[in-house]
């Protein structure tokens, strides 16, 4: 499903994100790429929805070279790919309901399959009654919810989650966890960045842990262990 | 599919243009400047042609013979003057009627009525009312006067320089033109600036909106297609103030001119009126690729996507 090559990144003048990686996620796992800040798990994030482009090796996601994506075909991948991030990112002035359904409008969904898609969605993240809140008047949680449900309209094969629970309390971060491991259960292929000990060791899943731009251990059902 | 992405990219469009309303009075300001600018450089230009063929129209020479001219003479003047190429029309007023015509003219001027009783008899020669094709003709048909054959037999000859009013309204009207498109380059200029920086800012204030629309695959064509078609709206709406200004004014103005040329004679009204798909066509079309351009500019700078 998702497979790097010998993948570098470097950023000017001299600064590694990642050296060297070689990894093989398959269709339906759970995986969490843990390690310290700076360590390069956003920048491996952010070359999964080709956010950047690798220096050196080749980025593969369900047999498709993204190495060297065209700018056109970006849309096309990242209507694949679920993005979630630790800030959220919805927008304040539109309802919950809008800010899903954004995702489908600007992809040119017709407006009666953006009325079956997110309703059902909704219940899915278990935001069927706030519907028409907007995001200020939502928890944390709940907004990150909202920001799993726009991540989920396309129906990606993967969903990528770059520090979901990193603005959000305990139990919060359980109630993210626990609807990852649904979306994991329906077949979507989970990428889970985290720094967050606690999540890593209740999942009980595969753990990557980098190190200065490096894989230094990959284990299935691992522990944070740094 | 294709269908409504075009509603949403319209819809988007309004959406910017709406809660960005200042930016986009003061766009649409300045757009409407540039354009009425441009069209009052074109009401100068109808109003010079006119003046000019009204000034045309009436140049002439009064040649007034000695009263004891033989007719032979004037009528060889008349067959002469004819001749010339840069005559338009010879027209020979006699003694008589000359006679009676300032009589009349003169009807309510006692002193000059009471004059003419004392002096007894017609102090008028026959006359002979030349007009000319153009200004530029003048000069000749002035030569002509000084032919040896009826030289002597001119007693006064009546005329204005013409050439030189039909100069002076060329200058100024050249001095306005180019004032007009010196300050239409200005407007033009700044709305220029203003576009580019109301697509800038539209851009700044969307930087949220735009980051999650790539983010959850927007094409690069629908996120800049809205501010092309906000481009476009702001266009619109310039014209069409323009054109609501335009009809009146010159409706207003028409009048004013009409009393100095006769009715009608301007035709400003109706000149835009069977022009009018024309000339604010063509406005708008440049006023669109114009606009467009800076937007398109605006965007290859700002908008990375």
């Amino acid at each position: 499903m998702i497979h790097f090559k010998n993948v570098s990144k470097f950023y000017p003048p001299d600064i590694v994100g990642l050296d060297a990686v070689n990894l093989r996620i398959e269709h339906g796992e759970f995986v969490s790429i843990v390690g310290q800040s700076g360590t390069g798990k956003s920048t491996l994030a952010k070359l999964l929805f080709a956010e950047e482009r690798p220096s050196k090796g080749v980025v593969e996601i369900g047999g498709w070279d993204i190495t060297k994506i065209r700018a056109s075909d970006v849309p096309l991948l990242r209507r694949q790919i679920g993005v979630v991030f630790q800030d959220f990112k919805l927008l304040p002035k539109k309802t919950v309901y809008e800010n899903i359904a954004f995702a489908l409008q600007v992809a040119g969904i017709p407006s009666v399959r953006v009325r079956e898609v997110v309703p059902r969605v909704l219940s899915i993240v278990g935001l069927d009654d706030k519907a028409h809140r907007f995001p200020q008047q939502l928890s944390g949680g709940e907004q990150q919810r909202v920001a799993i449900g726009r991540a989920l309209v396309h129906q990606p094969k993967i969903l990528v989650a770059d520090e979901p629970t990193g603005n959000l309390d305990t139990l919060n971060s359980r109630d993210i966890l626990e609807l990852l491991k649904k979306i994991n259960e329906f077949g979507t292929t989970v990428v889970l960045v985290t720094h967050d000990r606690e999540i890593v060791n209740r999942l009980k899943r595969r753990v990557i842990t980098l190190e200065g731009g490096k894989i230094v251990s990959d284990v299935e059902e691992g522990r944070y262990r740094l | 599919m294709m269908l409504t992405s075009t509603y949403r990219i319209i819809k988007f469009a309004f959406q910017n243009f709406w809660r960005n309303i200042w930016l986009s009075i003061i766009t649409v300001s300045m757009l409407v400047l540039t354009l009425l600018t441009v069209n009052i450089l074109l009401v100068v230009n109808r109003v010079t042609d006119q003046t000019i063929a009204f000034v045309e129209n009436r140049i002439e020479v009064s040649v007034y013979f000695n009263e004891k001219t033989e007719q032979v003479k004037i009528n060889d003047a008349l067959t002469y003057f004819r001749t010339l190429p840069e005559v338009k029309d010879v027209q020979e007023i006699s003694a008589d009627e000359a006679f009676a015509i300032f009589k009349t003219r003169h009807a309510n001027d006692a002193d000059i009525l009471n004059s003419l009783e004392e002096l007894g008899k017609n102090p008028f020669g026959p006359t002979l009312i030349i007009k000319a094709h153009q200004a530029k003709d003048f000069d000749a048909i002035i030569t002509a006067l000084d032919h040896p054959r009826f030289r002597d037999d001119i007693r006064q000859r009546n005329f204005s320089d013409y050439q030189s009013i039909v100069s002076k309204i060329r200058k100024t009207t050249s001095e306005i033109r180019t004032g007009g498109m010196i300050l239409s380059g200005i407007f033009f200029l700044i709305a220029l600036l203003i576009i580019f920086n109301t697509v800038r800012v539209a851009i700044f204030i969307h930087r949220e909106e735009i980051g999650i629309m790539r983010l959850v695959g927007a094409s690069s064509n629908f996120i800049r297609a809205p501010f092309l078609v906000e481009t476009i709206i702001l266009s619109v709406f310039s014209i069409l103030i323009v054109i609501a200004i335009m009809y009146p004014a010159l409706a207003l103005i028409e009048p004013k001119f009409s009393q100095y040329f006769g009715p009608g004679t301007t035709g400003l009204v109706s000149y835009f009126e069977q022009n009018g798909l024309l000339i604010f066509g063509t406005q708008f079309l440049a006023l669109l690729i114009v606009t467009m351009g800076s937007t398109a500019l605006a965007m290859r700078k700002h908008l990375k996507v």
